[in-house]
């Protein structure tokens, strides 16, 4: 048998649950503000290259947006990360490690593309026709962040293959070829453009009373977008679930309940998205649109644990409780919270 | 030992790191003080009711939210990029121990981000009073991200009763957090004062260029004043070790600390005569010079505030290795190369030598020391230094420079890993010494011939006092002295051998008195991990050997960094006469 390499994890301060309800409590909302800003960026290149003037007022409110939605994809990633870190950092750092000289130009690529957002945004009148090409660049940077993340992602599921380090020392290793990888990007993306229609419904309808045409335009673009691709996306997601490894494919086809009876769960949320979504009911397309994603988020967790099961499950980390730290924490959740929302309000209240 | 290492050999992590973070604190720190020049800003306009003073600070605002949110916040999420791929078991350590922390300093970050947002947009849109606040939500907000991070990398300088309890809160005000706090309170303040005189430099109004270049210098120079009695405070409470390193026995902070100094003096002249005094209207000039001396200072406290660290990445709990300091012992115990997890050759032989030794080098030396190339080049460090003194310099490495991480593991591995350094980088023989070779081979013998019998140890009392000869001539008689026994058997040169190997075990102070000290071997031991023969010669040219000796014996006083010869008197003699004529000598 192959000598397998896996390092000795750290120990927890509090038990694993916490840390991975945070997890999954963290993940979803990265996933939206990503899905908003590559789905967000797909429609304004096109209704920006499109052309005639709704089409241009959306692209500039998307535009307007990207900045302040890149800043909380880049925040709400920062949460997950240190969550993972701690349940499963033995696999993480050491994937990062593999695959270290193109996951830390992750860095250099993002402030490149948060800068490209940036001009996008405050220069879009003076940039003309060249505008689109700029948010182009964004988007072909933003999608090469995500292609490194999943193939990180990936690498520190499969511990397997940590002993192709020695052939490889200086970080070079990545895991597209592994036969789950493409679908998986593929769903991931296909989702950010779906859930991007959404979120383009969304920016029309701020101060949509004083601009209807925009509201409407962007309301029939928006679901147009959702509508076909989570069509589309169906089938990359079965793609999906066939070029799983057998076990972990079984995972969702019988082999475990709760996990079979959460594939199921989706699948209704699927059917149940696409009739509103078809029906041009927004608010019932949305909310069901956000619990499909947390449902999703629940699954790829099962499936990152049921590829390690073999080596480590979570109830392995060592406890050496300390709880005041994560009762500093909720407090500071809570006030910061508090302090977001009265932000939030007197913003509105000044924007009345 | 317990992570992969990421290997560029000619570039080496450490310089990715301090690349990343010191442009990250010198924007993050203005990510702090900005805040409150932004108040302060915003209330003079508001006091004298002044529209050009409030179109400068939102113009000013959005110079900042453009520099801090994008590169400030990218880049620090980079640092934590960085170190996780560079030394990603104390990244590890430091999350797990401190994941509260952190996630509460995740928190103050979500609401930085949605305060300068609406801040920056609600411009002229809000009333004062609210727009105010949200300024103020932002600045404490920020400030507790720089009062979170401070507790977590001030416990890794100075961790105090945390590197042995463990408790979150020992750590995090730790015996610096005061001190560090208010000294990087004050250095915001100062740098944030240094990036609102850019601003205002570069305005095209030129009554906001005069006022308000001169109301940044005030905030810069009060900063400024203020952050130099809290860095002393900051240095009382460095621990011993850590407060000799930076009073000069570290030659990495020697050559930074200079930098910071003329940064902060040249930065107070340029603010005194230029906005205090006005002397000076070149302001544009002024500000840049002004930018690159807040550079210069944050840079250089950042610098020696890791280098004070040393030879810890986490003091007194991991080495800047990433080898645990309570691991220490069992490791020389076991062997490194056994056990260390990314490890290929686990078991030394002479085939892999070189390649254990490459291992041991990437695992224990990379982390500070790149190779052939870069700012720390380990072939250049040791090109002087024979294997032997290799071998000797890395046994006792920390003792040495006490910067410096001991070698961890066997002698056996230090001598691989001196092989690989003068062998692989240099093409210097790496095999045993002769004399080492002549110890080795009477073993051998004794393993051979005797020891189905004798173990080593009982022979000791056998051959005390006797002379080469006598030994030599029981060997040849052994059946005299027992039945049991043959007379040995083999070859002369064999029977030389281990009378050789058995006369050391019984008389171990007549071999070594037996033996003059020699100069060259002293010389390679004691100095050539820094010096050449001949930049010595040098020194010692026109000195009595008196006085050689004397200067020998008080090494200390020509530099911190050495340490005074601690050889016998004749050694230190034959050291000086080699010294004296080192090139004749090597003829």
């Amino acid at each position: 048998m192959e000598t397998l390499f896996i390092p000795q994890p750290d120990t927890i301060p509090a038990h694993w649950g916490w840390f991975q309800f945070l997890l999954l409590l963290t993940f979803p909302l990265h996933l939206l503000a990503m899905n908003a800003m590559i789905g967000g960026l797909v429609i304004a290149i096109a209704q920006h290259l499109g052309g005639g003037p709704v089409r241009r007022q959306l692209a500039h409110r998307i535009a307007l947006a990207l900045p302040l939605v890149i800043a909380f994809v880049v925040n709400f990633g920062v949460a997950p990360l240190l969550f993972v870190q701690v349940l499963y950092g033995q696999f993480v750092y050491t994937s990062s490690i593999l695959m270290g000289s193109y996951w830390i130009l992750v860095i250099p690529i993002l402030i490149l593309a948060y800068y490209g957002a940036y001009l996008y945004d405050f220069k879009f009148k003076a940039l003309g026709a060249f505008g689109p090409w700029i948010a182009l660049v964004v988007l072909v940077l933003m999608l090469a962040i995500g292609f490194f993340f999943s193939n990180n992602m990936l690498l520190m599921a499969l511990p397997e293959r940590f002993a192709d380090y020695f052939a490889a020392q200086n970080g070079t290793i990545l895991s597209f070829r592994h036969q789950e990888f493409w679908p998986r990007f593929l769903h991931m993306m296909f989702g950010a453009l779906a859930m991007g229609g959404l979120f383009v419904v969304l920016l029309g309808k701020i101060k949509g009373y004083e601009n209807k045409d925009l509201r409407i335009h962007s309301e029939k673009v928006g679901l147009l977008v959702f509508n076909l691709f989570t069509l589309i996306n169906i089938g990359i997601g079965f793609w999906y679930l066939l070029s799983l490894p057998g076990p972990q494919r079984q995972l969702f086809l019988g082999a475990n309940t709760m996990a079979t009876l959460l594939f199921i769960l989706a699948m209704l949320l699927v059917c149940v998205v696409i009739y509103f979504g078809v029906t041009r009911r927004f608010w019932a397309t949305l909310a069901t649109a956000v619990l499909l994603v947390v449902v999703m988020t629940f699954m790829r967790a099962w499936l990152r644990s049921s590829y390690l099961q073999d080596h480590f499950t979570l109830d392995q980390l060592q406890l050496v409780p300390q709880y005041s730290p994560l009762v500093f924490f909720l407090v500071t959740l809570v006030l910061g919270l508090a302090c977001i929302a009265w932000m939030i309000r007197q913003t509105m209240l000044a924007m009345d | 030992m317990n992570y992969p290492v990421w290997y560029l050999p000619e570039t080496g992590g450490g310089i990715l790191i301090a690349l990343i973070a010191i442009f990250h604190v010198f924007v993050s720190h203005f990510a702090v003080g900005g805040g409150l020049y932004l108040i302060y800003s915003e209330k003079k306009a508001l006091r004298e009711k002044s529209e050009a003073i409030m179109d400068f600070t939102k113009k000013h605002a959005r110079f900042f939210i453009l520099l801090t949110m994008v590169f400030g916040s990218i880049t620090g999420v980079g640092i934590w990029f960085i170190i996780a791929l560079v030394n990603p078991a104390a990244t590890s350590y430091l999350i797990h121990s401190f994941v509260f922390g952190w996630a509460a300093e995740w928190v103050f970050f979500v609401v930085e981000i949605v305060a300068a947002f609406v801040y920056f947009y609600m411009f002229g849109k809000m009333d004062s009073s609210t727009h105010l606040l949200v300024g103020w939500i932002y600045f404490i907000a920020a400030w507790m991200s720089l009062f979170l991070i401070n507790g977590i990398i001030g416990a890794m300088l100075t961790p105090g009763i945390w590197a042995e309890n463990m408790d979150f809160w020992a750590g995090f005000f730790n015996p610096s957090f005061f001190p560090s706090l208010v000294f990087r309170t004050f250095i915001a303040i100062m740098i944030a004062a240094c990036y609102g005189y850019f601003s205002a430099a570069f305005s095209s109004d030129e009554d906001i260029r005069e006022e308000m270049t001169s109301f940044s210098a005030k905030w810069a120079l009060a900063g400024l004043l203020l952050a130099i009695p809290a860095g002393y405070w900051y240095l009382t409470a460095l621990p011993e070790p850590a407060l000799a390193l930076v009073m000069g026995k570290s030659p990495t902070i020697s050559s930074m600390i200079p930098y910071g100094l003329v940064g902060a003096l040249l930065l107070m002249l340029v603010m005194l005569v230029t906005a205090v005094f006005r002397l000076q209207k070149n302001l544009r000039v002024a500000a840049v010079i002004c930018l690159c001396c807040a550079f210069l200072v944050i840079g250089s406290f950042e610098w020696v505030r890791e280098a004070a660290r040393r030879p810890y990445v986490i003091n007194e709990v991991m080495y800047s290795n990433s080898i645990k300091k309570n691991e220490v012992a069992a490791i020389n115990e076991a062997g490194y190369l056994q056990s260390a997890l990314w490890i290929e050759n686990r078991e030394l032989t002479s085939e892999n030598l070189l390649l254990a030794g490459e291992e041991l080098f990437i695992q224990q030396c990379y982390a500070c020391h790149t190779l052939r190339n870069g700012a720390n080049d380990i072939a250049s460090l040791t090109s002087n230094m024979s294997h032997r003194a290799l071998v000797k310099y890395i046994e006792k490495i920390h003792q040495i420079r006490y910067f410096m991480p001991p070698f961890v593991g066997t002698s056996e591995e230090a001598s691989a890993l001196a092989a690989f350094l003068v062998g692989e980088l240099h093409g210097k023989p790496y095999g045993k010494e002769p004399q080492q070779q002549a110890a080795a081979m009477g073993a051998l013998l004794f393993e051979d011939h005797c020891s189905s019998c004798h173990a080593a140890d009982e022979l000791v009392d056998a051959s005390h006092g006797l002379e080469k000869q006598e030994i030599d001539t029981m060997l040849l008689t052994l059946d005299e002295i027992s039945d049991e026994m043959e007379p040995f058997a083999g070859t002369d040169e064999e029977r030389g051998e281990l009378t050789s190997y058995l006369h050391r075990l019984g008389n171990p102070e007549a071999e070594a008195a037996a033996l003059p000290p020699d100069g060259a071997l002293l010389f390679e031991d004691n100095c050539s991990a820094c010096h050449g023969p001949e930049d010595l010669a040098e020194a010692a040219e026109g000195l009595e050997m008196a006085e050689l000796v004397a200067m020998l014996r008080s090494l200390d006083e020509i530099s911190d960094e050495m340490e005074p010869f601690a050889g016998s008197d004749e050694e230190a003699e034959a050291l000086a006469q080699f010294m004296s004529k080192p090139m004749a000598k090597e003829k």
